[in-house]
Formats: C-alpha cells, structure tokens, sequence
C-alpha cells in the first residue's frame, strides 16, 4: 500500500477550481464521515442541506468559469457558539435554544466569502466552561483515539472533527486553552492568535478580555490560509487590531526558543516532560538556541484566571434571562420565576459555578481582595512574559500537565478539572498568540502536543516556526491502520495528514 | 475563607438561580474548594502595581455618529422573544 | 405635643440627560424615537443578542466633554466604562454600560441666578434603559430608549432650600440646552432628577439619613417634592422618630412622595471595568479646542446685562436662549459680516428687551418664537427710528411684528414702517405747511383767538387739529414749539 501526503486546503481548493473534484463530493464524503463517527458525538447539528446546495452553487460557478474564493468548496465544522443564520446556535446550552440567529458572526462571513461549507455545529462544553467537553447539555464529545476518554475542551468537537479528518480545519473559541487543549489531546494543529486579531463579532462571549477565535487544522499551512482569511479589524468589535498578519517564510535566523524550568516538575505526566526533552534536544540539532527561563509568577496564573475569567462570565451570561430569546421556563408564573427557573434549568452545573463565583469576586467587600488583586497579579504575569521574550523569541511549553484522561474522571471534582488548564491560561491573561503543535504519542496511543507562545502580533512567526522547524518537532506517523468504520474506539487511526491511494 | 448557607442564598439571588437544596449543597461545597485555591492570591505581593483590565493597547476607538442599516430588523428580533404583543416583549406583571 | 424645629435641610441632585446625538451611544440607529413604533430603534446591540458588542458613538463623547465645560468642570484626559449589574425587563444585557471608576468629566460647579454655587461632584457617560409598560397581569418591553446616551450629573450636597433645588435644575436645563447637547425637552423625559433629602438640626455636625425621591421630570415637581419631604421629615423626627434611608416616588396628582426600596434591599451593583470597549485618551488641544466652541452661557449674559435691565428681566429673557444672544449679538458682537459693525446703546437694549418680553413673550405672539428671529441690522434700525422718534412707541411694536411675517421679515425696517404708514413726520417745514393750513382753517379761528387771549388749554386742541390733519404721522412734540412761533 502506497502513501501519500494528503493535499493542503490550497490544493483542495484548486483541485475543486480545476474541476478534478467537485465541491458536492468533497462535502458529501465529509458529510458521509461525520455520519461514520456519529458515535463519537462531534457534532450537534449537521447542515447537510444547506452544505450540499452550496457546494452545488460553487460547482455551477466553476463551471460557469466565474472566479472562486481560496476555500471554495472545502467542508469545515463550526463550534456551537458562532452566531449564523445557519442551523440553530446552542453554545451547548439549554438556554439559548432555540436560537435561529439572524446574525452572522465576522469569521463566518470571511469563510463563506472565500467559499468555505459548514457542514454542522461541533458540540462544546456549555458556553465553552470546561476543558473536557463533558459540560454539554447534549453530552460529551469522545477522544479520536480512545472513545473512554474526553476530547478535551472546550472545543472538543471541532478538534475531533479534524482528528477523525471530517473536515480539513474547524473553527473554535479559545479563553484559557479551549483550541490548544484539545488540538493536544487529538494530535491536530490549534491556534489561538493574539488577542484582538480575529473579530468576536457574532460569538456566544464568555470572557471579553481572554475570548480568542481561532482554528483547527492538520497542518501549520492551513492554519496560515486562515489566518491571511480571518484576521483584521472590524467596526463591530472594538477590541479588533489592525490587521497585522502577514505571512512569513523566512526563517529568523538562530531563533531563540525559551523552556519554561518552573514547569518541568512531577505535576507535569512523565510522557509529556519526556516529549519536550526529545523536541528541545531535536530544534537544538536543527541549530535553534534553546533558552531556559525562570517564571515564578505562572505559578499564580490559575487562580488569577479563575478570579478574572468567572468575574467576566458572570457578568456575560446576565443577558440570558428567558426574556428576549432563548428558553423561558414553562412554570415560570412571575416575574422572579422567568429569572430564576429560567436561568436555574438552562445553565449546566458548571455554568452556575463560574456565574455565582464571579458574583462572589465581584460582590461588595470582596472586589478589592479578589477581583483588583488579580487583575493586579496579571499585570505581573503579562510583566514576566515581556522580560522572557527579551531572552527568547518564542517560548516551547506543554499544553497541559496530561493527556487526555477518562471520561468521568475529573468532571465532578472543579478544582481537579481546572488544574489542567495551568500552562494555557497564562499565554490567555497576557492576549498572547499560541500555535499547539502535535508532536507524537503516548506508548498507549494518546497524542501529545506541545505549544509555541510569542510575543503580541508574533503569530505568523510562530505559524512559520512551525512550518520550518516541522520535522524537528512533528511527531513520527502513527503507525497506519485501517480503521474498522470507527466502531472499534480503540483502534489507532492512521494519521490524518496522510492517506492511502489504492 | 468559610462559604455558608446564607452565602450560597446570596451568590444564588445575585446571579438569579432558584436553586434546589441539593443544588445548594454541591455548590457550597465547590465554591468552598475553588475559593479555597484562589485564595491562594494571598500570598502574593502586588503593592504598588496597576491592574490590567485589557490586554488591548489601543485606545479611543469609535464610530461617526450616522444611522446606517442593522443585520436584524425589529421583526428578526422580536421573533426571538418567548412571548410578544403588540411589537412588545411581554413579560409577568412587573411589580 | 412635640415642639417644632426648624430643620436645616441639604439637598443634593443627580441629573440625568439624554445626549442630543443622532445614533445610540452603542449602537447605529435612530436615537430619537419620538413618535415611532415600539422597538423600532433597536439594534442587535440593544437587544442583547449573544456576540454583540458595543460600538461607541465619537459625537456622545464629544457632547460630553461639551457639557463638561458648561458645568465648569475639568474634563479627564483619559476615562474607562465600567458595568453596572441588576436585573430588570428593561435592561437587555442585564448590566448598563456607565463610567464609575474614571468618569469623563471631573469636578465643577453650576453657579445659580443668586450667585449660589452648586460644587458638581463629577458627571459620566452611561446609557439609558428601555421603557416599561404595565398591564393587568402582565408588562410590556420598548426598547427605543435603551441605548440613549445619557450624561449623568451629579451635585454635591450644596443646595438648601426647595427654591434652590428648583432654580439648581432650571439652571442645569439652561447650561445643557445652551451648549446644545440636550433638546431639553422635560415631557418626553430629556432630563430627569433624582433628589436626596436629608433634614439636621441647626448647626448639627453630621446629616441626617437622606431620603432619595427618583425620576422627577420637572423644575416644579422638584421644588413641591422638597417641600412635601421637609414636611414629612421634619414630623418624623419631631415627634422622635427616625428618617428610613430609602428610595422614594413622586406623583405630581397626589403631591406626596411613597417609599419604593428602602437601603435593606439595596443592590449590589457588582462594578466591573467594560472589557469590551477600550479607554478614551483625549488630546489636551481636543479638550481646548470644544472649551472655544463653547456658545455663551446664562453667566455670560448675567454679566454683559447686569444694571441695563433689571434681574428678573434677564432672567425671563434666559430661558429663551434665542432672544438673549439676539439681545446680545445687538449689544456686543463686532464680528456679523452681514450687519454693520455698529452695536446699540444700552438704551436701545432697553428697548429691544421690552419688545422681546412685552410683544414676543405676550401670549398671544408665543407662537412666533419658532420663527426667525429679525436680523441685527433690522433691531438697529428700529431702534435708531425710535429713538429718532420717526416711529411712535406703538408704531415700533407694529413694525416689530412685521418683522415676523411671511410676506415682510425680509424687507428693511423703514420700508416696512413706510408700507404700515407709522412714519412720524419730524420735518419742520411739511409741519409748518400744515400748521399755516390748520390757523387759516375758520373752525379754528376762535381757538386761535383764545389762546392769544392767554388760555393755554386750546393748544392740545391745536395740537390735536395738526395731528388729524397729518393724518397722525406728525410728532406732536416736534408740533408744539410751532405753534407757540406762528401765535406769538
């Protein structure tokens, strides 16, 4: 059996331009494949209907010989919390179904400008609370190598989507690791760019001042195209930077690659802290300059993020009262009850914990000794950050102290849950751009992934660091194995970036 | 710090929840384990440092005042509305 | 029998008023609704959908920083929004976008007709709520008013005494109207105040437990509210009993204030910093820049009229922000292109203030005062022909009311009195003519005669035969002399 190196989303694209295939096919196998892993829960919505009608336009077009956008014709799964006309938007809540928005988020837009075919809403953990996508009402999303553990969150479906190669690329929402985290558990690519590079215009908010849009892919180039698609400013978000991504090829010469020491400790899972040495020692064969650094104030980023973050969240999911949209409760008889019933039976578990503890850091006589000391504590977290980029240019750090764990293993026990979210929710507090790159497995098959993090605006470095350094850091090809139509959730899947050619 | 049952009322009535008892009791628990772990803030020294509220630089961003065009009209958007009369929200008495 | 005590009663005032912008503070649609469907100046943003975010409005901060300035207060350079949380139908995103950490505008003063000064805390940016109505059973939600920008004023505890509570608020609907950031229309709720009410006794170091009394929209329902709460604080604690710090209504039928929330139930607003809109830095040449474009305030006029026309004339003439710069444009101005660069007397003044009040303000002629107002160069004429005497008291008031009508406000003032045919005529020697035709006319001879016999009485006669036979138009004062010539 021969192997190929599957095309990019530039070649798809082409391949659908120059009529060797046809949208309709490229969106019908996608579609086939998301009813395929059905049993993995990806999705929450499928847009079949709409989906096949647009490839057929895209087609028509090609055929007319009218120009096509750079996604023309490529599938792609879109996280539940982008607002579109498209299906119903749930954030995998109660409560905001049924939402048939009129709105279409920016990123949307920019997508569907280029061509670009949801084929369906990927499932996430309620109002993306959570690292492991078990916090949604519609239930968990599986991992794509061992159906007993969690996907990882909260974008878990649109990193399994691309993991079981759905879609070519998903789009997610990351405030404290919800793209890196889970692109790590799936040995996908996940990035979340600087803060304010791609519009939350249209997305369910969760925290304004940590929400990043970013995606899902199977390789650095991908990641590139949609970025050069999505980022730039937007009038209706006022928190957007000019745009500033300019794709890079050139290779910085001796770039210096910082290791955080202050994470190398027992907390983090031996096969992680074994991946990393292997990685460092690899980019320093590849003549990159390794730089250890020495951030003592990381160590107090958990509690500030979950001082700051549920502060904002409480405060974002005030809207959702049961009374200009979304569920009101059918017993609610006054006033009090359309809040209360409404809000109690919509919310998940976790919803209401990060809602009350906001509440509480907010709360008269607690603001200062909370709320205040974080956001001062973050000042310091941003502060040491900038000290260590004037070491190194980018930072190589994991994802999470483990790989993906058991479903039901940390969902009732928060504090457990939110220890995995320790080294990505830093990179958030500082609006700091951050590219997950797969970089192999575990003896038990379980992706690895490992993060690069650099200063503000550094993403195309960071995306081209990715590409030229590729072989130093991406993980050997699993081995290939046919997979059993997906019934089989242990089975290893072979590895998405390539694919047999019979 | 210690959570209490008259706590978990109060967090319950500012962020609008009926809750059950059951409810209440898991609740007072996680949020004595999460307060707990941030509290962990304490000992850390920030006198003297101003707080970050946003990590966005840029500053006076705003639009013409000029009337343009809206993505939802005002029947897309009463349609959302769990119960409406005459173009109006229509919600229980309001006491 | 508990003895009476005269209470010292403070008073300070929380002054809302809507911003005359042409959008919402947040949001791109119309910001007035006046007359329109319900819900039909919504925007997305307004109505809370998830994924809307706040879109800032340069014109409101412009407006503010305006306002700013009328209130004689320092404008702060760099300013944030911050989220006030509470639960209510009327308020979509269950928290208002207002500013409480860094208001834009800093602390000032409002200096009333007395020379009272009211120190101003601060004011800040926020936006308005929507509108509730109630029903049997049920509410109903318009949310054309959420998302109104409102500056919110607020005083220091500076006012003691109902009159000047009234005369604090009238002042600030003069400041803000004149700087044109507010229509300043009270029925329609473009300005409205909360008043605080506390009672001590004379010479007490502390004050009392304020009571609040909400939403009032008009100068005189501020004042009656004073009143009524001093009456009922004073008996409370006159009779021993405490003042309940609370929140009270205002009904203009019954003339009493109710309690509405009192402190126990208080809410707890959870301030947050708005995320989602960054910090405002002004420029100081920004700053500088409105402070020029700043129109003429109350004060203003207060100082350029003082001793030329009597108070209470200055201050009936200040609330018609138009016929005071009229007045003034006539008095001080140099620099209409248009007009001549002469100015008028301060007698002229006198007489241009009493056509404003007597003819403009009457009743009657209310309605003119939508209309143009006459040009400089038509007043300074009028007045020059008066004083001239080419035009009686009364000629000059028909030629005043020529000027706002359709068919003449364009014509210059002497061709309007020529076409009303109120020219007096001054001119000796037409007046002589007649004066000759009048003693030669045979009905006069006897008059004639008796006044050479020494009865000074029959001159008004002779004077009144001129008059008649100039067909009214001769100036009797300039007629007199004549006659007593041609009888010597």
């Amino acid at each position: 059996m021969l192997r190929l190196l599957k095309p990019n989303m530039k070649g798809m694209s082409m391949q659908i331009a120059s009529k060797d295939i046809s949208a309709v096919s490229m969106v019908k196998a996608a579609l086939e494949k998301a009813e395929k892993y059905q049993d993995y829960h990806v999705f929450v919505s499928l847009n079949s209907e709409n989906a096949l009608k647009k490839a057929a336009e895209i087609d028509a077009k090609i055929a007319r010989g009218e120009k096509v956008g750079r996604l023309a014709g490529v599938p792609y799964a879109l996280k539940d919390n982008f607002l579109s006309p498209e299906g119903k938007t749930t954030a995998s809540s109660k409560i905001l179904e049924p939402l048939e928005s009129p709105i279409t988020a920016t990123a949307v837009k920019k997508l569907e400008a280029e061509g670009a075919i949801m084929i369906g809403r990927t499932n996430m953990d309620s109002f993306a609370h959570g690292s492991s996508t078990e916090n949604s009402y519609f239930g968990p999303t599986s991992n794509s190598k061992d159906k007993a553990r969690v996907a990882g969150g909260s974008s878990g479906g649109s990193a399994v989507a691309v993991a079981l190669d759905i879609v070519p690329f998903a789009t997610g929402t990351d405030t404290g690791g919800s793209i890196r985290q889970p692109a790590s558990f799936n040995g996908v690519y996940g990035f979340k760019p600087t803060y304010g590079t791609i519009s939350r215009y249209g997305v369910v908010a969760m925290a304004s001042s940590t929400d990043c849009v970013g995606f899902f892919t199977q390789n650095p180039e991908d990641m590139d195209l949609l970025m050069q698609i999505c980022a730039g400013q937007d009038s209706y978000d006022m928190t957007t930077l000019p745009d500033f991504y300019t794709t890079t090829q050139s290779r910085q010469d001796s770039p210096r690659i910082g290791i955080i020491k202050d994470f190398d400790n027992d907390a983090v899972h031996p096969e992680i802290r074994r991946a990393l040495t292997e990685k460092v020692d690899e980019l320093k064969k590849a003549g990159y300059e390794i730089v250890e650094l020495s951030m003592p104030a990381l160590k107090y980023a958990l509690a500030v993020y979950y001082i700051v973050v549920p502060a904002e969240v409480s405060s974002n999911l005030s809207r959702h009262d049961g009374i200009r949209y979304g569920y009101r409760s059918a017993e609610a008889e006054t006033l009090s009850e359309v809040y209360g019933k409404s809000r109690s039976d919509g919310f998940m578990p976790e919803n209401k914990r990060r809602i009350m503890i906001g509440n509480f850091v907010l709360s008269s006589g607690f603001y200062d000794a909370y709320y205040l000391k974080a956001q001062k504590a973050r000042t310091l977290i941003i502060q040491e950050y900038a000290k260590a980029f004037e070491k190194c240019d980018f930072i190589l750090t994991p994802v999470s102290p483990n790989p993906a764990f058991k479903l039901g293993e940390k969902v009732n026990d928060p504090v457990s849950m939110y220890m995995e979210d320790v080294m990505s929710v830093p990179i958030n507090l500082a609006g700091l751009p951050s590219l997950t790159i797969p970089v192999g497995k575990t003896p038990e098959g379980l992706d690895l992934g490992l993060q690069i993090i650099g200063p503000r605006r550094s993403d195309a470095a960071i995306i081209a660091l990715a590409m030229q350094a590729g072989d130093a850091l991406r993980g050997p090809a699993a081995p290939a194995r046919i997979l059993r139509d997906g019934v089989d959730g242990d089975t290893k899947r072979q590895d998405p970036r390539e694919e047999e050619v019979k | 710090m210690n959570i209490t049952e008259k706590d978990i009322d109060h967090l319950a009535e500012l962020s609008n929840f009926s809750l059950s008892e059951a409810e209440k009791t898991s609740l007072r628990q996680d949020l004595q384990n999460i307060i707990g772990y941030i509290s962990q803030l304490d000992e850390l020294d920030v006198s003297g440092v101003e707080p970050t509220y946003q990590v966005f630089e840029m500053e006076n961003i705003w639009r013409e005042d000029k009337i343009l065009p809206q993505e939802a009209d005002r029947e897309a958007l009463l349609n959302l509305a769990p119960a409406m009369t005459d173009n109006q929200i229509k919600v229980p008495k309001v006491l | 029998m508990s003895e009476k005590t005269d209470y010292e009663i403070t008073i300070g005032i929380e002054c809302h008023v809507q911003l005359a912008t042409k959008t919402k503070l947040f949001s791109e649609v119309d910001n007035d609704a006046r007359g329109k469907e319900p819900n039909s100046c919504v925007s997305p943003v307004d109505y809370a959908l998830p994924g809307m975010l706040p879109r800032l409005n340069k014109e409101a901060v412009r407006m503010a920083v305006l306002a700013g300035h009328a209130l004689n207060s320092e404008i702060n350079l760099i300013s944030r929004f911050d989220r006030k949380h509470y639960y209510y139908p009327d308020l979509p995103k269950g928290y208002q976008i207002s500013q409480l950490y860094h208001p834009i505008i800093g602390s000032g003063y409002v200096q009333l007709p007395d020379g009272t000064k009211v120190r101003i805390e601060h004011a800040h940016m926020e936006e308005d709520a929507g509108k509730l109505t109630h029903f049997g059973t049920y509410s109903l939600v318009d949310l054309n008013r959420a998302g109104t920008p409102l500056i919110e004023i607020v005083s220091m505890p500076d006012i003691h005494s109902a009159a000047h509570a009234r005369d604090y608020c009238k002042e600030l609907w003069r400041l803000m109207t004149y700087a044109g950031v507010c229509f300043g229309d009270l029925y329609n709720g473009n300005m409205r105040f909360d008043v605080n009410i506390s009672l001590a006794k004379p010479g007490a170091k502390e004050l009392g437990t304020r009571a609040e009394i909400k939403n009032l929209n008009s100068f005189r329902s501020v004042e009656r509210a004073v009143e009524y709460e001093y009456e009922r604080q004073s008996k409370l604690l006159d009779s021993g009993e405490k003042v309940k710090q609370e929140t009270r209504g205002w009904s203009d039928a019954t003339g009493k204030t109710t309690s509405q929330r009192s402190k126990e139930e208080a809410q707890d607003y959870r301030y947050m910093p708005e995320p989602d809109i960054p910090p405002i830095h002004l420029e100081q040449s920004f700053v500088d820049e409105m402070k020029a474009k700043l129109p003429r305030m109350p004060e203003d006029y207060r100082e350029m009229f003082k001793g030329i026309l009597p108070d209470d004339t200055i201050e009936i003439l200040l609330d018609y922000q138009p016929l005071i710069a009229k007045l003034a444009e006539l008095y001080a101005d140099n620099d209409d292109k248009t007009a001549s660069k002469e100015n008028i007397s301060t007698s002229g003044v006198k007489k241009v203030a009493n056509l404003f009040t007597s003819v403009l303000l009457a009743e009657e002629n209310t309605s003119l005062l939508n209309d143009e107002l006459p040009t400089k160069r038509q007043l300074i004429d009028l007045v020059t022909m008066l004083e001239k005497s080419e035009l009686s008291s009364t000629g000059g008031k028909e030629v005043f009311l020529k000027f706002f009508d359709p068919e003449m406000h364009t014509k210059d003032t002497r061709t309007i009195a020529k076409e009303l045919n109120v020219l007096q005529e001054n001119d000796t020697g037409a007046l002589e003519a007649i004066v000759d035709q009048v003693l030669a006319d045979p009905a006069c001879a006897q008059a004639v005669a008796d006044f050479k016999a020494g009865s000074e009485k029959v001159l008004g006669f002779l004077v009144g035969q001129v008059m008649k036979a100039s067909k009214g138009k001769a100036n009797p004062a300039a007629v007199q002399p004549i006659l007593r010539k041609k009888l010597k």
